[in-house]
C-alpha cells in the first residue's frame, strides 16, 4: 500500500528553478531516500507532501489523502522534519517540546525521555542559545515523541557531528524494524545507504531515477580486475578468454570487459549465476592479483550528474 | 627531504582529559598530510598551534624552520588557512571580502580568485551574513586558496558542501598537491584522505595512535574474499583446506578468506572443485584500517566513528 504518493508534481519557479514533473510513491514500511544536491529540489517536493504549498500541476497525497486541502490532518499524523529550522523566539528547549506536544496531544513522557536520552540533548536551556546541531536534535525529538506512523525528514543530519550521526543511522534501523514508513532527504551518502529500501535521485527538479538499495548493496553483476605479470600472459588472455555481453546493466555473457595494456590488467564482468563458470575458465591462466570494482551510492549518483562528460549505458566502476 | 611543517612532543593540556599529548609528527615538502578523529580529539587544537593562535603548553611546532607562536606573522606569508569555523569580518558582501582579504595579502591581481569562484559556483555578490553553510565555505576556499600560497593548512575544508561541490573542491586539492604545495587537512571522512593523502594520522583524545601510509593500504598484496557456496558440504570441505579464514558465517555458508597475491591461483584451483553462489573482495581501505587499531586500543570498544 502506498502512504505517500506524487504525481505528475510541477511548481515552477522560472529560471529552470523548482520541480518538474516529479512522480514517486513511498510504501507502508519502507525507507525511502531522496538523493540530490543543494537547490534540486528536494524541500520543495517536501513541502507540497505535506501540504505548504500548493501545486501549479500533478498532485501529492498522504494517507490518500490530498495534501494541500488537508495538510492539518496530515501535519498532526506524520512527523516532520523542516530542513531549516527556525524555532520561535524567547522559549526554552522544555517549552518548546511541550507547544509541540500539546499541538499534536502526545502522552507519552517515557518515549520523549528516551528519546533526549538517546540524542543526548538537554532542553533546559532557552532555543536561542542553541547551537545547530543541538535545534537539530531538539527537531528530531519533536519529530518522534508522539511515535508518529509516518516520517517525513528533510536534511535530518545536516549540522550533526559525524558521532551523533550515527546514533541518528541506528534510530532509523530501529524505526524500520517497528514498522514506520519513512520519506528521508539527505545529501549524505552514507546514510541513505545505510538506512534506504529505495532511492530516488533528483537533479535539477526532475527525478532522474529510482532504485533499490539492493542494487548498489548486493549488485550480482561484478566486475573483477584481473592484472597479469607479463604483456605475453595479458595478450594471451585478451585472445583467448571470452567478451562479456550486456542487456543495460545486467551481465548476460561473462567475459572481457575492458582491457587496459599499460597498466597489464582486464576488467571482466561477470553475473553471479556465472561465477562457477568464470572459475573453471580462469584457472586456465596465470595471474598476478584479483580485486573486485565495487559500485558505490556516489559513484552511481555521480553518473547521473556528469552526463555531459562520460554518461552512457554501463555504469561507471570504481576501484 | 624537507620537513615544511614540523610538531614535537606538542602537548596543550586543558585539563579534565581535554586537550592534545605529546603530539609528533611531520609534513615533507609537498606531501598532503590527512588528520581524522571525532570531534573534541584535537584536530583543531593542534592546527591552531601550527598556525600559532595558540602558545604551546609545552614541546615545540616549526614551520619552515621557523618558530609558530615567535615567528607566527612571517609564517603566514607562506601559509593559506581555511578555519573549521568561520567568522568573516563585518563587511557587507563575499566581494568585499575578497577585496580586503586581497589587500592583506598585497595581491595584485584577481584572477586566480575569479577562476576559483568560477568552479566553485559561487556568487560573490552575496551577503556574507545571509550565505548558507556552504556558501561561506566556499567563500573561506577562494580566500584561502587565491594567494597562491606554498603551504596550506584545511581545517575540515569540506564541512557544509554539497556531494558536487565536494567532489570540485577535491579535484582542486589534487591540483594543488600537483603544482607541488605542501598540505595539511582534516577531515571527518575517509575517503576524502584517501583520495587526497600520502599519510594520515589518526588522532585520538588527543593522541596520535597511528600515522598510516595511504599507498601502502591502496596497494596492499594482501587481499580478502568473501566466498559463498550453495551447499553446507562444499563450505565445509572448503573450511578443511588450510586458508587463513577470517571470519566464518555457518548460516550463510560464507567464509571470508585472506591471502596474498601469489596464492590466487591456488585459491582458484581450490574453488574450482565446489559450487559456489559468489565471490566478492573485501575492501582494505583507511577506515577499516583504523577501525581495527582504534579496537585494539580502546577495550571491548566499538566503531567510535
Amino acid at each position: 500500500m502506498n502512504i505517500i504518493e506524487v504525481d505528475n508534481l510541477t511548481q515552477d519557479y522560472g529560471h529552470g528553478r523548482g520541480v518538474f514533473d516529479v512522480s514517486f510513491a513511498v510504501r507502508e514500511g519502507e525507507v525511502f531516500g531522496f538523493l540530490g544536491p543543494n537547490g534540486a529540489g528536494k524541500s520543495t517536493t517536501i513541502r507540497h507532501i505535506m501540504g505548504f504549498s500548493r501545486p501549479q500541476k500533478g498532485e501529492t497525497r498522504v494517507f490518500n489523502l490530498e495534501s494541500f486541502h488537508n495538510y492539518y490532518k496530515i501535519l498532526s499524523n506524520v512527523g516532520y522534519l523542516p530542513g531549516e529550522i527556525a524555532l520561535p523566539e524567547g522559549l526554552t528547549g522544555w517549552e518548546f517540546i511541550k507547544m509541540m506536544g500539546d499541538l499534536r496531544k502526545t502522552k507519552d513522557k517515557e518515549r520523549l525521555i528516551y528519546l533526549l536520552k538517546k540524542f543526548d540533548l538537554n532542553p533546559a536551556v532557552s532555543t536561542k542559545s542553541m547551537s545547530l546541531g543541538e535545534k537539530r536534535k531538539l527537531a528530531i525529538v519533536t519529530a518522534f515523541m508522539d511515535d508518529p506512523e509516518v516520517l517525513v525528514l528533510d536534511e535530518p543530519t545536516s549540522g550533526l557531528d559525524p558521532v551523533m550521526q550515527q546514533v541518528f543511522i541506528d534510530f532509523i534501523k530501529e524505526e524500520k524494524k517497528r514498522g514506520k514508513t519513512i520519506l528521508l532527504s539527505s545529501h549524505m551518502f552514507n546514510e541513505v545507504e545505510a538506512t534506504c529500501d529505495r532511492i530516488a535521485i533528483i537533479k535539477d527538479g526532475r527525478i532522474v531515477t529510482i532504485f533499490n538499495a539492493k542494487f548498489i548493496k548486493h549488485n550480482e553483476n561484478k566486475v573483477y580486475d584481473i592484472r597479469f605479470d607479463k604483456l605475453e600472459d595479458l595478450e594471451n588472455f585478451v585472445k583467448t578468454f571470452p567478451r562479456a555481453k550486456f542487456k543495460e546493466d545486467l551481465v548476460v555473457k561473462l567475459g572481457v570487459k575492458d582491457v587496459f595494456k599499460d597498466k597489464l590488467s582486464v576488467h571482466v564482468a561477470v553475473n553471479d549465476k556465472q561465477v562457477n563458470d568464470f572459475i573453471n575458465l580462469i584457472i586456465g591462466y596465470k595471474i598476478k592479483s584479483f580485486t573486485e570494482l565495487k559500485l558505490t551510492l556516489e559513484d552511481y549518483f555521480m553518473t547521473f550528474y556528469r552526463e555531459d562528460k562520460d554518461f552512457g549505458g554501463m555504469l561507471k566502476w570504481k576501484k | 627531504m624537507e620537513e615544511v611543517i614540523k610538531v614535537e612532543h606538542l602537548t596543550k593540556d586543558y585539563g579534565g582529559g581535554r586537550g592534545i599529548f605529546d603530539l609528533n609528527f611531520f609534513v615533507a615538502k609537498g606531501e598532503t598530510f590527512g588528520f581524522v578523529g571525532t570531534n573534541g580529539s584535537g584536530k583543531t587544537t593542534t592546527i591552531r598551534n601550527i598556525m600559532g593562535f595558540i602558545k604551546p603548553k609545552s614541546g615545540k611546532v616549526t614551520v619552515l624552520g621557523m618558530d609558530a607562536w615567535k615567528d607566527a606573522c612571517k609564517i603566514k606569508e607562506n601559509v593559506a588557512y581555511i578555519p573549521g569555523e568561520i567568522a568573516f569580518p563585518d563587511l557587507t558582501t563575499g566581494i568585499e571580502f575578497f577585496k580586503a582579504q586581497a589587500e592583506l595579502l598585497g595581491l595584485k591581481s584577481m584572477e586566480r580568485a575569479d577562476e576559483l569562484i568560477k568552479r566553485l559556483q559561487l556568487d560573490p555578490s552575496a551577503n556574507l551574513k545571509r550565505m548558507s553553510k556552504g556558501m561561506k565555505q566556499k567563500t573561506a576556499i577562494v580566500a584561502a586558496l587565491m594567494a597562491d600560497k606554498d603551504i596550506l593548512i584545511l581545517d575540515e575544508p569540506t564541512t557544509g558542501l554539497d556531494p558536487l561541490m565536494r567532489e570540485t573542491f577535491l579535484e582542486l586539492i589534487l591540483e594543488e598537491k600537483k603544482r607541488g604545495k605542501t598540505i595539511l587537512m582534516s577531515s571527518q571522512m575517509f575517503d576524502e584522505l584517501e583520495t587526497t593523502c600520502d599519510r594520515v594520522a589518526l588522532i585520538y583524545n588527543g593522541r596520535i595512535i597511528d600515522i598510516a601510509d595511504v599507498n601502502a593500504i591502496k596497494n596492499s598484496t594482501t587481499k580478502a574474499y568473501k566466498i559463498e557456496f550453495t551447499n553446507k558440504e562444499d563450505y565445509q570441505k572448503f573450511k578443511k583446506l588450510k586458508y587463513n579464514i577470517i571470519r566464518d558465517q555457518e548460516k550463510y555458508f560464507q567464509v571470508t578468506v585472506q591471502i596474498d597475491d601469489s596464492e590466487i591461483n591456488k585459491l582458484f584451483k581450490s574453488l574450482s572443485k565446489y559450487n559456489l553462489k559468489f565471490v566478492s573482495e573485501v575492501k582494505n581501505n583507511l577506515e577499516k584500517h583504523f577501525t581495527n587499531i582504534l579496537e585494539k586500543e580502546i577495550k571491548g570498544g566499538k566503531n567510535v566513528f
